[in-house]
């Protein structure tokens, strides 16, 4: 019986049509729906490939052999497209090929799928202004696309995928090409999103353990971890190469485990905090 | 060891405000990085000092020599740059035909070209992935490549428009390791970078530009210990910074954890 409330990969395998390897190799996982899950790995691990499947691109648009199965909540990017692209938003890892290129300014490129889902006029201008604040793009709402940068053109890319208001977003690598403040400004503002199924891939190690509720690891095609990010982080393999988040890295020089578990250390300011506070009144 | 001196330089694109405008600026150190926010003037410096673009006004000279009066050749052999867009520089057929590409203006001896191929090659791991075509790699090895193209002229200055970006970690290593090696041998190496945590823990002296100017030029401890500066220049300190603000109301300047560690633990 299928378990409607998650985000499950059951023997998930990809092949691109011209490859002999699986791109992805025997995935299987399951998350509660509207988490965070963080995906790292180096490059070749399969993680764009993975927000391909996810998002239905792969392989609706780019075909290669699929086996196993693929659920978010009681759709399959596999099954039931295009019903579940409806429901989907996805950044990809360059924005400038996701931009439909018809729009002359960054008002109605926001506006360019609300206008295909048949959205009312009014509506329309009502959630592209909320969505530009969001996203801080409103100073540039008239301006053409062509003119922004590579930061600006990621959240109008993120605008674009979040105006419909979907159920699922796929954001692969979406803050490559931000500033510090930028990348910052977004992370927050991950937080805030609620209701909705957040994959992203990033190799943000210290925003992303702060952010997210479940980490994945991919390896050459391989989930060879997944978990909390405490969990995750506590138990890499050093084959992996994988990098850990500051706190992290500062915890175990300093010897600042968990209070209530002493054989991990903290990923994020607020263990880090608390494990603190014990081991002054410690001392 | 090179020394670049920038004087009373200026220049504004056609048909935007924007001015980069330095009085003087001089970079004499083996491995420097230039911060500033998106708009800053970091890339425009860059192209200057590649010869790309001429400024309106003032003039660079590299060892005291303009650089305006350099031949292309004199300024391959002086000057390299790895864009930040690595596929805006690749346009051969094969990896190995990339980096004899630019080799091959300079070089003749076919001897020489193929042994210089192949040790820039190694140097970045790409030995197994000569006979591919460029665009069917992945970023970060299409990244590669062009430190690859560089490193075969073997410039006495490279210059790398934000190298970390859209490397995975073990490029990133890769890459660290060899500006490293790059500035213990001679050459002089210059990063335009928004990553602090890797400016803190790489580099020993920083440019910090803003709006068009230089805001400031030294050792990244004292550019850290002043929040206004960093401010001014759109950037974040270093993340052990914030930590340690964020957890400690600690407001020392700390570049690494292993700084951190130095300063706190008691041996």
């Amino acid at each position: 019986m299928a378990n409607y409330q998650q985000l499950s990969l059951n023997h998930l395998s990809f092949t691109y049509q011209h490859d002999r390897n699986p791109v992805l190799d025997d995935l299987t996982v399951s998350v509660p729906l509207n988490r965070i899950i963080g995906i790292i790995g180096n490059h070749h691990a399969g993680k764009t490939t993975l927000c391909r499947v996810l998002a239905g691109i792969v392989p609706q648009i780019i075909s290669g052999k699929l086996t196993g199965d693929c659920q978010i909540g009681d759709q399959s990017p596999v099954r039931d497209w295009p019903a579940y692209n409806q429901q989907t938003g996805f950044v990809l890892q360059d924005p400038h090929s996701q931009l439909s290129g018809l729009a002359d300014t960054v008002a109605d490129e926001i506006a360019f799928d609300l206008l295909n889902h048949g959205v009312k006029e009014t509506d329309i201008q009502q959630r592209v202004t909320t969505v530009a604040a969001q996203l801080q793009l409103t100073a540039q709402l008239q301006q053409s696309p062509d003119s922004l940068s590579g930061g600006q053109l990621q959240r109008l890319a993120i605008a674009t995928a979040i105006v419909t208001h979907p159920n699922v977003l796929i954001l692969d690598d979406p803050t490559s090409e931000m500033d510090p403040q930028g990348r910052r400004d977004f992370f927050n503002w991950l937080k805030t999103v609620t209701h909705t199924t957040i994959v992203i891939v990033s190799n943000e190690i210290d925003e992303l353990c702060e952010t997210a509720d479940e980490l994945w690891i991919l390896e050459k095609g391989h989930l060879v971890s997944h978990g909390t990010p405490l969990q995750v982080m506590n138990h890499l393999n050093p084959e992996w190469q994988v990098t850990t988040p500051m706190v992290y890295q500062l915890a175990r020089l300093m010897n600042w485990p968990l209070a209530i578990k002493p054989t991990l250390f903290p990923v994020t300011l607020n263990q880090l905090r608390r494990c603190v506070n014990v081991n002054h009144s410690n001392q | 060891m090179s020394i670049i001196q920038i004087s009373d330089l200026r220049y504004q694109y056609p048909a935007s405000d924007f001015q980069l405008s330095i009085n003087q600026l001089s970079i004499a150190d083996s491995l420097v990085a230039i911060v500033g926010q998106n708009g800053a003037g970091k890339s425009t410096l860059f192209k200057l000092l590649t010869g790309l673009i001429q400024p309106q006004k003032g003039e660079i000279n590299i060892n005291q020599q303009n650089l305006a009066r350099l031949t292309p050749e004199e300024r391959l052999r002086t000057i390299g740059i790895i864009f930040q867009d690595p596929s805006s520089q690749l346009f051969n057929a094969t990896v190995e035909k990339e980096v004899a590409w630019s080799l091959s203006q300079l070089e003749s001896d076919a001897e020489l070209i193929q042994a210089t191929i192949k040790k820039a090659l190694a140097s970045v791991g790409l030995t197994k992935l000569k006979d591919q075509n460029p665009f069917d790699l992945s970023l970060p090895e299409k990244k590669l490549l062009t430190i690859a193209t560089v490193l075969a002229i073997n410039p006495q200055i490279y210059l790398f428009d934000e190298p970390m970006m859209s490397l995975d970690w073990p490029s990133q290593r890769l890459v660290t390791v060899l500006i490293q090696h790059l500035a213990q041998t001679g050459h002089q190496v210059i990063a335009i970078t928004h990553d602090m945590d890797w400016v803190a823990a790489t580099f020993p002296k920083m440019v910090a530009l803003a709006a068009g100017n230089v805001v400031f030029e030294g050792v990244p401890t004292n550019f850290f210990s002043c929040p206004e500066p960093v401010k001014k220049a759109g950037l974040l300190p270093p993340r052990i910074m914030t930590i340690a603000q964020e957890v400690f109301n600690d407001h020392q300047v700390y570049l690494t954890p292993q700084d951190y560690a130095e300063k706190h633990l008691v041996h």
